[in-house]
Formats: C-alpha cells, structure tokens, sequence
C-alpha cells in the first residue's frame, strides 16, 4: 500500500488545536493559527524532553504514593492507616475480588502502563525506529485516554472521609499519600500530552 | 496529508497511516445538542446540591457529594488533593457545559457567540481534565466498600450524575474541533 505524502512534505502543518492546516509559509510568518490563534509547531519544541522530565517526575512521585497511608480509619477495634495496596488487598481478601481488580487496574496498571508505554516511545522516537509506526501511534492514543481513571481512588477515599464520620461506628481522615498519588495523576497526564506524536514518523526513512 | 471528504450518515473518516478518526458524520443537530446541553446543565446542578451517597447511623446522618468530598480532604497537607479533586469534577465540567451553552445559544440565533476562538480552544485543553465518569465509577465503588459496615443509599445526586455520564458521553462524540462549523460566517 502506497501512503500519501505527510504534510510536512507537502508544505503544511495541521494546528493541534482546532486542527484547521495552515501553509508552512504562513505558519512561518505568523506563527499562529489563522482560526484560532494556537501558536503552530511543526513539532511541538522541546516535545521528547519535557515528556521525560514530567514522566521522571511522575516515577518519583509514585514511590511515596505507595509507600505513604492514603487514609486512616478509627474503627471499634482501634485504628489503621491504609496505603493503595493494602487496601486493594483488604477488598481481595473480604471476598470483594471485582472491586479490587477495578481499583488494581485504575491505581497500579493504568500508571504502570503509562509509564511503561511512554518510556517505549520516547526510546524509539529517539532511535527514529521505523519499528511499527501505526501501532505506536495507537498505543499513544490509548495512553492519553486511559490516564485519567488512575484518579478512580482519589475519589473513594474523598467519599469515604466524607461519609464515614460516625463516633460510634468509626471515622475516616485522609493521609498524605493521597496527595501524592494526585501528584502522580497529574504529572503523568502532563507528560502524555506533551508527547507530539507526530515524531514518532519522523523515522531516518522519512528524512530520505 | 487528507483531502476533506464529505461524509454520510454513520461514516467515520480514519487516518490511513494510524487509524485515527479524524472525521464523522453528525447524527444529531444543532437543536438537539442545545437540549442535550442544557439537559446537563439541569443533571450538574443537582448533582451538585443533593447527596450522591447518604449514611444513616444511629440517629446521624452524613452525606456526600461532589463538593463534600472534596471539602472532606480540605485538611492542612491533603488541601492539593482537594483542589485536583475539585477542578477535575466540578470546575471543568461547569466550565464545559457553560462554554458550551455560550456557543449554542448564540448559533441558535445563528451568530458567532463573542470570544468564539477562545472558548473553542478553551473546551480542547479542558476535555481531558473533565472526570465526572470517574467519579460516578469512585462513587460506586464507596457504596458497596462502606456497605459492609453500615447501610449506604444513593441519593438524588447519583441518578444525576448516571444522566450527566451519559449525557457527556454523548456529547463527547462531538470532538471540540468540529464545532468550528457553527454559524459558520459567510465567506465573502
């Protein structure tokens, strides 16, 4: 199958925010979108190394997300801090194997993957790998979207503080490990979006 | 590189080199996607007033929603968890249903709402940051988690927030891109 041409070949350059394609002369005397004003990039500056930089944040940030309690319940039997995995493990163990494969996936795979995926395609976008261009694409699209469920257990353990305030039955307080894991929800957002995946074709066979 | 292909009902135009969609054909109309808009205006609102999740116990009641939730974190060191928490499920998705009734209310007396560049680009970068559906998913999971203590009820927030879901899924459909046809000025 023969590709049409890019159209960085052709003398054009799509806006990453509306989309409208401007002419490289155009984008070279205005540098910005003709529609909607969004300064155009051929390639998004600096795109490779700020992805890095907000994905070693990210990897940094992960540790005290695990290692630091999310939460700290006071129960009849006394209290306990609770980190992401112990209470993943908590749900496996009283029967509830669903909920702790849903919280698995959103607060371990997703970041793990995220982090795992994006590292793969800085590595071979600094190669110019010619290695399964379309699928690395998609693999950054899939990224981008699965990213922002990892904040599923932010969100149970806001409920759960909220609701679970009751002296004679128990109480729930928030640990600093939440904020963490915030952390490391956002800055692996960031660095997802910085990524241009318009390098991942800029391949040593693209340059001829 | 693409030729703008004129598309039919229920045709997706893909990339041919990465199979991104880069193209549909829109099913609903500019009057629908207004009610729809407003729709979710309505569901926002009272997901935001009434208790997504409520707890009886001995006499006292707590509840929660998503203003609670994130207030419930507003303790000294845990106060940037509230903020994410608060931005991501209340100030971007207002920010996107009002953005968007702006545009829509101006194109349906078939003008160019002021700021219509802006608000465009605006509603791109905050899509992605709009989690509404992960807290419907988060608001689950604490009712079947806090059940095995204590009985926890859905309030009149959830049912909002199950329609707000849907209803943004479906709007969702419509990439922030392709509202740039909207009372679309005449060329001269």
């Amino acid at each position: 199958m023969t590709l049409p041409g890019t159209a960085r070949a052709m003398g054009f350059v799509a806006c990453r925010s509306c989309g409208l394609v401007s002419t490289l002369t155009d984008a070279l005397r205005r540098g910005r979108c003709a529609r909607c004003a969004s300064t155009l990039h051929v390639r998004e500056t600096a795109s490779a190394q700020r992805t890095l930089a907000w994905l070693v944040a990210g990897m940094l940030l992960y540790v005290p997300a695990n290692v630091l309690p999310v939460m700290h319940t006071n129960g009849v039997g006394g209290g306990a801090d609770s980190t992401i995995f112990s209470g993943i493990v908590s749900f496996w163990r009283a029967g509830a194997w669903d909920i702790a494969v849903i919280i698995f996936i959103a607060s371990v795979a997703v970041p793990a993957t995220k982090v795992l995926s994006l590292g793969l395609l800085l590595w071979t976008v600094q190669r110019r790998s010619e290695w399964a261009k379309a699928h690395r694409t998609k693999l950054y699209r899939a990224v981008d979207i699965i990213g922002y469920w990892s904040m599923l257990d932010v969100v149970v353990v806001a409920l759960t503080t909220a609701l679970l305030q009751f002296k004679a039955l128990g109480t729930a307080e928030p640990r600093p490990g939440i904020v963490f894991f915030c952390a490391v929800v956002v800055t692996t957002m960031v660095a997802a979006k910085s990524f241009d995946p318009r390098l991942i074709w800029d391949t040593r066979a693209a340059d001829g | 590189m693409h030729r703008q292909a004129v598309l039919s009902r229920g045709q997706i135009a893909h990339c041919i080199r990465c199979e991104a969609v880069i193209g549909r054909y829109h099913r609903v109309n500019q009057r629908e996607v207004l009610a729809l808009t407003i729709a979710a205006a309505i569901l926002f609102v009272i997901a935001s007033l009434t208790p997504v999740l409520a707890i009886e116990f001995g006499g006292v009641e707590t509840q929660a929603n998503v203003w609670t939730a994130a207030l419930s974190m507003d303790r000294g060191s845990i106060v940037g968890a509230a903020l994410v928490l608060i931005a991501t499920t209340f100030v971007v998705p207002m920010l996107q249903i009002a953005l968007l009734l702006w545009l829509l209310a101006f194109a349906s007396a078939h003008r160019r709402a002021p700021g219509f560049a802006i608000v465009l680009v605006a509603l791109h970068w905050l899509r992605p940051w709009s989690m509404s559906e992960v807290f419907l998913l988060g608001a689950l999971i604490a009712m079947i988690k806090l059940s095995n203590w204590v009985p926890v009820a859905p309030g009149p927030g959830m049912w909002a927030l199950v329609g707000l879901t849907i209803i943004m899924a479906i709007l969702g459909k419509y990439e922030p891109r392709s509202w740039w046809t909207l009372a679309e000025p005449q060329r001269p």
